[in-house]
């Protein structure tokens, strides 16, 4: 039946997301005494759902494999990726860097630069598993094989988001691509970095194109911001200039408003999207609570690096 | 005996039954899956998405009440069939189609309300009301067609 998908997970997310931290919630974490009043708020609250890892298995206990859902773990696996190359080539064990959950097992990841057999990788990083290996052998530039896997992290998000994802997943990736591209052009403007590395860095949208912003980085930091306030994203320019934690906020915030424009959807993959994302802000937001309260930083700062919440 | 007309009169009473239930066992069966997801995470809503789950139930019902009457008419129901024209037969067909056709499609539709309805009682239990009463506008086109399908067979000749 057409447009009725996934009624059993959307029916189990909806429930679920009444056990999501509210701001008042977070209130309550930020005001807490002590660690275990902190910890008694927590579990209050907490769900089997305590790591984006148990959110995933989760969802893919009432899915199962959903080529769509699993474009979110993408930029997990490209990650993962970065950390095996450069644990091979630097000769350390990668293990501290692995990000969960992702579609590629480590194990898989550390067999195939072993076996040097990529084909045991998925085909949306198979290429970029050769390439990078190459480019990282040959170039020994880190920064420049971290920007290709990035960008090609972006790259199989956007081509499987037009493959198998539906509207909302092309604008989530739309939307990551989108930020993640200027947060690069603020950076390689600043470093004046050349054309040839640009090539590899920037991944460029329907939204931002990539020559166009190739050409503004190419003219400098004052170019670039000028090219940028003239497109829809100028107020995040504006917080880039501020501070680049202010930027991220606004992106993470950016991400949530867009996961919240499901809430009135019953059935498809958008509601468990929208859940995966509100899991993830929501765990970014007790990770600041807790890393600000440990370092003595005021309410203030802390209720002003908050993250959105879908709730 | 022209067993034509009486063949045609049973087809529409199958018709009613089958496509009316069809349209309930989608219906049920999609707010069925929502209410499973609900009740694997909060057991406690068992009571509130069941009554959600039963709404789309009913075009099967009109469908079998539909069916029954028809059949009673002309006298299977009893074993005494009476004799019908061709035109008769294809009256109590066309009769049988109102409830049968938007029986089959209310049920779908309903079945999708009442699922949606699911998603209020999960996140608002409070207003679990407002979700029944949304489902139920999609019966009042069932009920309808199961009044002009009972008139147009208590109403032809034979």
């Amino acid at each position: 039946m057409g447009g009725t998908q996934y009624a059993v997970a959307v029916g189990a997310v909806k429930a679920m997301e009444n056990f999501l931290l509210s701001n008042s919630d977070m209130e309550q974490l930020i005001n807490a005494d002590t660690q275990a009043d902190f910890d008694m708020i927590l579990s209050a609250k907490s769900t089997e759902n305590k790591t984006l890892s148990d959110v995933w298995d989760m969802l893919k206990s009432y899915v199962g494999d959903s080529r769509e859902l699993e474009i979110l773990l993408y930029r997990n696996d490209f990650h993962n990726l970065k950390a095996v190359l450069k644990a091979m080539i630097s000769n350390r064990s990668p293990e501290n860097y692995f990000i969960e959950p992702s579609n590629v097992t480590p194990e898989t990841l550390e067999e195939a630069f072993r076996t040097k057999n990529a084909d045991i990788l998925p085909d949306y990083m198979r290429e970029t598993a050769e390439q990078a290996y190459e480019l990282l052998t040959k170039t020994l530039d880190g920064q420049l094989a971290d920007s290709f896997i990035d960008t090609s992290a972006l790259t199989a998000m956007q081509n499987s988001a037009g493959k198998y994802g539906g509207d909302f997943m092309r604008k989530y990736v739309d939307l990551i691509t989108v930020y993640a591209d200027i947060k690069t052009a603020y950076r390689c403007s600043k470093m004046n970095k050349q054309r040839a590395f640009l090539e590899t860095a920037v991944c460029g949208s329907s939204e931002l194109d990539k020559k166009s912003l190739i050409r503004a980085i190419l003219s400098g930091t004052d170019g670039l911001l000028s090219f940028l306030e003239h497109t829809p994203y100028a107020e995040a320019v504006g917080l880039l200039k501020e501070s680049p934690a202010k930027f991220e906020k606004y992106c993470d915030d950016a991400v949530t408003e867009l996961a919240e424009s499901t809430r009135m959807q019953a059935f498809g993959a958008e509601p468990l999207i929208a859940y995966y994302i509100a899991k993830e802000a929501e765990i970014k937001n007790v990770r600041i609570i807790s890393v600000c309260r440990e370092s003595g930083a005021g309410k203030e700062t802390i209720t002003e690096r908050l993250r959105k919440l879908y709730v | 005996m022209n067993s034509m007309g009486l063949a045609l009169a049973v087809l529409g009473a199958v018709s009613a039954s089958l496509f009316a239930g069809i349209g309930s066992a989608k219906g049920v069966g999609l707010v069925g899956e929502a209410a499973s997801g609900v009740v694997s995470v909060d057991p406690n809503k068992f009571s509130k998405v069941l009554i959600l789950q039963l709404l789309p139930g009913t075009q099967g019902l009109y469908g079998l009440l539909t069916a029954i009457l028809l059949l009673s008419r002309i006298g299977v129901i009893g074993g005494n069939a009476v004799e019908l024209t061709t035109a008769q037969g294809l009256m109590f067909l066309g009769a049988s189609l109102p409830i049968a056709i938007v029986g089959l499609f209310s049920g779908i539709a309903q079945g999708r309300t009442a699922a949606a309805g699911v998603g209020i009682t999960a996140k608002k239990p409070e207003h679990n009301g407002k979700g029944i009463i949304m489902s139920a506008m999609v019966e009042t086109y069932a009920i309808l067609a199961l009044l002009v399908s009972i008139l147009l067979i208590y109403n032809i000749a034979i």
